[in-house]
């Protein structure tokens, strides 16, 4: 058995006056790829920023552990730090600050990835060319102006160049038209290829999970996990919705 | 005296007599005094030309409001060695830079005037930079006319040390059909004083002005921008952002004016602001002056810390709120070196940010450029 890379445990958070998970138990091992399925609103978003440690939820009960190391008080550039990248279903404009000088400063924060600035311009010049992502990006001030698929493209950028341990891909296929979405399923394949990375992907669309091996899915309703199975099980959703599973959440009273 | 030497000379103040100059930087419409934000009082050197032989700009250039006031500008003429005039020939791209090189620890003072004939494109260059620790104060005057359907790319960088004052004034006169991009960056000096005052005069005349700036310790940063709509369907769009750390102390006043017949134009001026000290003052006068029904003009400000989903953006990518500041600084200086037009433009924003950021980051920014670098050398 592979050696267990996240390990949520117990789970419970949510905002300050609103419970939305409910004692979660997740596990992703190293270079596993696992799908997070569920209806609009049924909490899969908030997973993937509670284990990132966004600060607007407030985890009332349980562990996040990463690598062997309690997470679950560590604040958010610690987690990225050690390995756990989380892609914006919707990335934020950082008016101010050009592309390059973020993308230079993030890496430069990272000791396994140091590289002089010319080998590090040759990089993100490989990376941008497989995205179909012109240079001139890089001038630009961060995500301020970028149409939808570029900022996606940019995420994806990020990505592999910064090559996490797991990458949380936050309905990462929202809103691309047909060209972007092949575009980052190229960027997820060169992930997967050539870090070996694990990945945790939440999505209620199975197109982007096509050309992907999937180990595990998960199903989330009403911010609680209610069905685990093999990737066989997408095919399942895909042809029946989540209905069943909605249906059984209420069945059990499970709280919204 | 036409100069078509792409850098022109400056005088050098070598006599310690000082005069001091009230009432710069005013805007065209003033606040309560008691806020102290109307203007700025400086303390300059006066040196004697008396026997000098002095080339004086045309009269036409006197005539063009500059954004620090007539003060500056009398002070200015009778401090420069000699004034240079440049004149680009109508329906031209002058592809070399006009440039005006300042050695602020010299005290140089400057007084550029360039015409921009009919049709016809320029860039101008200001950069005033130095590396001494001694106080001096140098001065940069530029007035620019723009006639028809001319271009003008006017950069400025001030790269100062710590002990140095700098006074940048600007007056643009735009006809119709000009297009003028301004792109100021205000990178450090104990004082810098900027005023840019621009006069659409023509239909459809039109500028884009950027000012990045960054103030630490105890910097003083006044700013003033004036830009004078009386074409009709001109257009301005006035852009300043900046860091403030530490006690660094910034006065801004950015005023477009709507004059009377300028039917259809539009007007829009916003501050971005990042307040990283806790001993900083920080004052914004953003001004709309209307006396015209079919104009459109918007104002706005943004004053504070780094927004509370870009920080955390920024934290899922692994840095703290300290560094998240220090990216602010940082990405000042990238976007400097970026679009630099010149080689000693960039020279002079590689050694402030080597003071500022220290040598390593530096010598990291000049590396990683150097794809942009060598793009843009010569272009301009």
């Amino acid at each position: 058995m592979s050696e267990q890379l996240l390990r949520v445990s117990g789970l419970s958070a949510g905002t300050e006056d609103n419970p939305i998970l409910h004692d979660i138990d997740i596990s992703v091992a190293a270079g596993e790829t696992h799908v997070l399925m569920g209806p609009n609103g049924a909490g899969k978003s908030t997973l993937g920023h509670v284990i990132m440690g966004d600060p607007v939820y407030k985890v009332s009960s349980g562990r996040i552990e990463f690598a062997g190391q309690d997470l679950t008080d560590e604040g958010a550039d610690k987690r990225s730090l050690a390995g756990i990248f989380l892609s914006y279903q919707a990335p934020v404009e950082v008016p101010g600050v050009p592309l390059y000088s973020f993308l230079r400063t993030i890496t430069q924060k990272r000791p396994e990835l140091k590289m002089t600035a010319k080998e590090f311009r040759k990089r993100v010049g490989e990376i941008a060319d497989e995205l179909d992502l012109s240079q001139s990006f890089l001038t630009r001030e961060l995500n301020v102006g970028f149409s939808g698929g570029e900022k996606k493209k940019i995420e994806m950028l990020q990505l592999l160049l910064l090559r996490p341990k797991l990458a949380i891909l936050d309905e990462t296929d929202s809103g691309l038209d047909v060209d972007a979405l092949s575009v980052v399923s190229r960027g997820i394949e060169a992930y997967r290829r050539t870090c070996d990375g694990a990945l945790l992907m939440i999505t209620h669309n199975t197109r982007i999970l096509e050309k992907l091996t999937v180990d595990r899915t998960h199903v989330m309703v009403k911010g609680r996990l209610v069905a685990e199975g093999p990737a066989s099980l997408i095919d399942d959703i895909d042809a029946h919705g989540f209905e069943r599973f909605e249906r059984e959440a209420e069945a059990r009273g499970d709280a919204e | 005296m036409a100069d078509d030497n792409a850098t022109l000379g400056a005088a050098v103040a070598d006599e310690p007599r000082k005069v001091t100059l009230s009432h710069v930087n005013t805007p065209p419409a003033e606040t309560w005094n008691y806020l102290r934000a109307n203007d700025i009082t400086l303390t300059v050197p006066a040196i004697s030309r008396k026997g000098d032989v002095y080339f004086a700009l045309p009269q036409l250039f006197g005539r063009i409001e500059c954004g620090m006031g007539d003060k500056v500008t009398e002070w200015v003429t009778s401090q420069a060695a000699d004034a240079t005039y440049v004149e680009v020939p109508r329906n031209t791209v002058r592809t070399e830079p006009v440039v005006v090189d300042v050695d602020a620890d010299a005290g140089q003072v400057a007084d550029t005037g360039v015409m921009i004939r009919e049709g016809a494109e320029a860039t101008v260059v200001v950069v005033a930079h130095g590396g001494g620790s001694e106080a001096a104060t140098s001065a940069a005057l530029t007035r620019i006319v723009c006639e028809k359907r001319t271009r003008l790319h006017l950069f400025e960088v001030l790269a100062l040390p710590d002990a140095e004052t700098h006074l940048e004034s600007v007056g643009i006169v735009a006809d119709d059909d000009a297009t003028i991009e301004v792109r100021q960056y205000l990178l450090g000096g104990a004082t810098q004083a900027v005023g840019l005052a621009a006069d659409l005069a023509g239909d459809r005349a039109r500028i884009n002005l950027q000012t990045r700036y960054l103030g630490r310790g105890t910097d003083v940063l006044d700013i003033n921008h004036v830009v004078r709509q009386r074409g009709e369907n001109s257009r301005a769009h006035v852009d300043e952002s900046g860091v403030l750390a530490d006690a660094a102390h910034k006065s801004l006043r950015a005023t477009i004016d709507l004059v009377h017949g300028a039917k259809g134009a539009k007007g829009d001026e916003a501050e971005t602001v990042l307040v990283t000290g806790d001993d900083v003052v920080n004052k914004t006068m953003p001004v709309i002056l209307c006396d015209e029904d079919d104009v459109q003009g918007n104002h706005g400000a943004t004053i504070g810390s780094i927004g509370g989903e870009q920080l955390q953006y920024l934290r899922d990518r692994g840095l703290s709120e300290e560094e998240a500041n220090d990216l602010f600084v940082r990405a000042l200086f990238d976007d400097a070196v970026i679009s630099s037009p010149t080689a000693s433009a960039r020279r002079a924003v590689l050694d402030r940010a080597a003071a500022v950021l220290g040598q390593e980051v530096a010598l990291d920014l000049a590396e990683g450029l150097e794809l942009e670098c060598a793009d843009t050398e010569g272009e301009a």
